[in-house]
């Protein structure tokens, strides 16, 4: 169509400009708390997650920052663009504008992990990918009942955040972390069989993507469509641990465009007050559907509403793996100290539309190609083969075959599970008697009572 | 012991919280001022902080964070200030809570609970009785208790139940009746209604506040000679539907009373039950008395003119007796 006419509409004035962000301020703590503290995100609060009191430091005055672990600040915007065509017909279609020729950064040394688990976040990735490339297939091949959603792109975000965590802590996956599934042991026939809405599948049909939860062995809530709903329910998981002494770590994730309801708001604030261990990952992939983060939010970075909140966040490049491990560990770490919440914000592009039906066609095409050159699992190979040497060509290329041969299994075992009779709709609404014992999952609450007596209330109360 | 309405729940919490440790609280301003009617008065002193928390003004995360921990084995009390702001935390409940069980087979034994209901002029966001958004949610169990003795017999079976409940506490009822309630550990099972009165000529169901109407209009019509059966349902969800046909084929003619607004009101399930369960028992017309379909407004004659009273109770119950 010809560009005769071109205007701007009001949206889309943020600068994504990160050169005017402080230049390394790795280590340094957000909000109110006191000087800034080497080795993680954040300083110590309370004792043992008690909230605490605290007014902000001695100065008064408010010196706010945000670490930020990446390597490049990637500076372009999006904005909505009215143009006639040779009849006079006006079309709205976005445009981007800015640098997108940026040459690739390197890999940001992890500070944590070692050869061994960096090779196994890899191989994690690599099945992520796989996984969601044999679900395309299955898809064409009309298997799969619904559409399929894709982490592509954001395979580091899911499977590096996910290995931060210790086996007794939670977590709640969001449409795109199938690879958070499989770091904390879900096999990709259960992804696969929740897509074909088999017998077997972890809902047994009930439910279908990664909607499926474990509160025995993998600490999972199942989520549901509704975004921004597992935040509060994950600090009451926090909440819940704590009370049975434990302080553990709650993993969650929100999208750029999740992130604008108000159960979010709601959720973070709670786990702020009652200093819960919260890491919330916020996947900062650019899109919400087809509308452009630029409409989502008039932040410059949506870690800057962790200062409103009073809880510490952190900046990654999301499709570097050891950024994400490294701001998950130090958040997990935190969590377990009893220091609270901690927002990581995952700097990234959703590679595929919004599920499988759709193509994306409204989005730029130079940041599909600007991303494409910053392939997390090409980013994190050449690291591991050719920086690091921790991976000989060979021994990659088996541990590809390797992760082949399993999706392969999985995939047949998924297959072959057979559909849900029709009855199996019914039952199961309550939880009738025997079918769980109710009991603390940790340990029974110590329980300090005061000498106050029960006593009859009368005091005054609203609306006689 | 002689205990209030409000009294009898306050009792039922406290003696729950004493005997379990994984049974606390949370809400808006629950803690030192013990919540805006006072049924958790007390209670901080008693069990500390960490187990009577008071939250920030966040519907959506009291409902959630009560979920989570109850994913671990706890059974947290969550207050709703009044039911009417359980709307805000609408999706937590529908869509979060109520599925979890029979979606991918996790319990949540938790309770919602708060006041309920009209006749305190509290106007259109402190009057409402929403139950049934949630009788219109399979997977939660809904209670509206009439009684002191049930109040304090139902919140400890809720406490108790594998299952969340969201527990209605009519605040006119409140601190105005009071009746002997035992001090013995007792619960009262829920989904099993009770004849509050029993009667030949016709029977009224209903449950909460409007179980005092009726009964008030009972007395009134015995003098006439008419004879009413009343049925207190105490749950709402699910409902006793041998208890509603029992009624029917006892008596023949039924009225069914509630507070809440007509269309796609209580009685028209009810009415829909006994069409199932009880047609040829009938021999009269099923008689609905509701509130208006508007919001309740503020102003006590505008109030009162929304809500069922004794004499439409009176009123339809001659014309029902007559047919
Ligand atoms: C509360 C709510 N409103 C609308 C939707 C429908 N919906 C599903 S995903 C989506 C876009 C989400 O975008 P974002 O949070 O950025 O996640 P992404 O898809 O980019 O990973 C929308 C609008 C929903 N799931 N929940
Ligand atoms: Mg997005």
């Amino acid at each position: 169509m010809g560009n005769k006419k071109i205007k701007h509409t009001s949206n889309g004035n943020r600068s994504r400009n990160g050169n005017s962000r402080p230049k390394a301020p790795i280590l340094a703590k957000a909000a109110r708390n006191g000087a800034p503290k080497a080795g993680a995100i954040g300083s110590a609060q309370g004792k043992n997650g008690a909230p605490k009191a605290e007014s902000a430091n001695g100065s008064g005055l408010r010196t706010y920052s945000i670490p930020d672990y990446r390597l490049e600040h990637p500076d372009y915007s999006v904005r909505q663009l009215v143009e006639k065509d040779k009849d006079g017909t006006q079309h709205v279609r976005y445009e981007v504008s800015g640098d997108l020729d940026a040459p690739v950064p390197p890999i940001r040394e992890s500070k944590y992990l070692d050869k061994r688990q960096a090779i196994e976040i890899y191989r994690y990735m690599l099945l992520n990918r796989k996984m969601e490339i044999a679900l395309e297939n299955l898809y064409k091949q009309g298997k799969v009942v619904g559409g399929v959603y894709f982490g592509l792109g954001q395979e580091a975000c899911s499977c590096a955040s996910a290995y931060a965590l210790d086996k007794d802590d939670w977590f709640a996956p969001m449409i795109r972390n199938q690879g958070s599934l499989l770091v904390r042991g879900f096999g990709a026939s259960d992804t696969m069989m929740q897509y074909m809405a088999k017998a077997d599948s972890p809902t047994k049909g009930r439910d279908g993507t990664s909607h499926f939860g474990d509160i025995e062995k993998r600490n999972m809530v199942s989520p549901i469509s509704m975004l921004g709903d597992l935040i509060p329910v994950m600090a009451g998981v926090a909440l819940g641990a704590r009370l049975q002494g434990r302080n553990l770590a709650v993993m969650t994730y929100i999208g750029d465009g999740g992130q604008s309801t108000g159960v979010t708001y709601e959720g973070i604030n709670f786990a702020a007050v009652q200093n819960l261990g919260l890491v919330l990952v916020v996947e900062s992939n650019l899109w919400a559907y087809s509308t452009p983060s630029e409409m989502q939010y008039r932040c410059k970075d949506l870690a800057e509403r962790a200062i409103g909140y009073g809880i510490p966040s952190v900046i990654v490049d999301g499709t570097d793996a050891c950024q994400v491990y490294d701001a998950s560990h130090e958040a997990v770490e935190r969590a377990h100290r009893g220091e609270g919440p901690t927002m990581i914000e995952a700097k990234m592009m959703r590679m595929k539309g919004h599920a499988i039906h759709d193509a994306a066609a409204y989005v730029p095409k130079p940041m599909f190609e600007f991303w494409k050159r910053r392939d997390p699992i090409a980013r994190l190979e050449n690291y591991l083969v050719r920086d690091k040497k921790w991976l000989s060509a060979k021994e990659n290329e088996k541990l590809i075959a390797e992760v082949d041969r399993i999706i392969e299994q999985e995939r047949e075992i998924a297959v072959n599970s057979p559909m849900p009779t029709p009855e199996s709709a019914e039952g199961g609404v309550f939880c009738e008697d025997g079918c769980h014992e109710i009991k603390p999952k940790y340990a029974m609450p110590k329980v300090k009572k005061g000498s106050a007596a029960y006593k009859e209330t009368e005091a005054a109360a609203h609306f006689k | 012991m002689q205990l209030t309405y409000l009294e009898a729940i306050r009792q039922g919490i406290w003696e729950e919280m004493e005997n379990d440790p994984t049974v606390f609280c949370l809400g808006e301003d629950i803690g030192i001022y013990g919540g805006a009617f006072k049924v958790t008065d007390g209670f901080i002193d008693r069990f500390g902080a960490e187990r009577v928390i008071d939250t920030p003004i966040a519907e959506s995360a009291i409902v959630g964070a009560a979920f989570g921990a109850s994913l671990t084995g706890m059974r947290p009390v969550a207050e709703f200030q009044f039911m009417d702001f359980i709307g805000c935390a609408f999706n937590q409940i529908s869509n979060m809570v109520a599925k979890t069980h029979y979606l991918w087979g996790a319990p949540a034994p938790l309770v919602l609970r708060g006041p309920s209901g009209g006749y305190v002029h509290g106007g259109p966001f402190h009057s409402q009785n929403p139950e049934m958004w949630f009788v219109h949610n399979p997977g939660l169990k809904v209670i509206c208790p009439a009684t002191p003795y049930d109040a304090k017999g139902l919140i400890k079976a809720a406490i108790r139940d594998s299952n969340p409940c969201v527990f209605f506490e009519h605040k006119y009822l409140y601190r105005r009746i009071k009746e002997e309630v035992p001090s013995d550990d007792y619960i009262v099972p829920i989904g099993k209604a009770r004849i509050a009165r029993e009667g030949r000529d016709l029977s009224v169901i209903t449950y909460a506040a409007m179980v005092h109407t009726a009964l008030e209009a009972a007395d009134l019509l015995a003098k006439e000679g008419i004879d009413l059966e009343i049925l207190d349902l105490r749950t709402v969800s699910p409902l006793d539907r041998e208890a509603i046909a029992q009624t029917v084929k006892k008596t023949n003619k039924v009225i069914i009373l509630h507070e809440h607004s007509r269309t796609g009101g209580l009685a028209g399930e009810i009415a829909a039950i006994i069409n199932e369960e009880a047609f040829d028992d009938l021999d009269g017309p099923i008689v609905r008395i509701a509130g208006l379909d508007s919001a309740i407004p503020f102003s006590p004659p505008q109030e009162l003119h929304y809500l069922p009273k004794l004499e439409d109770v009176i009123r339809e119950a001659r014309k029902l007796k007559a047919y």
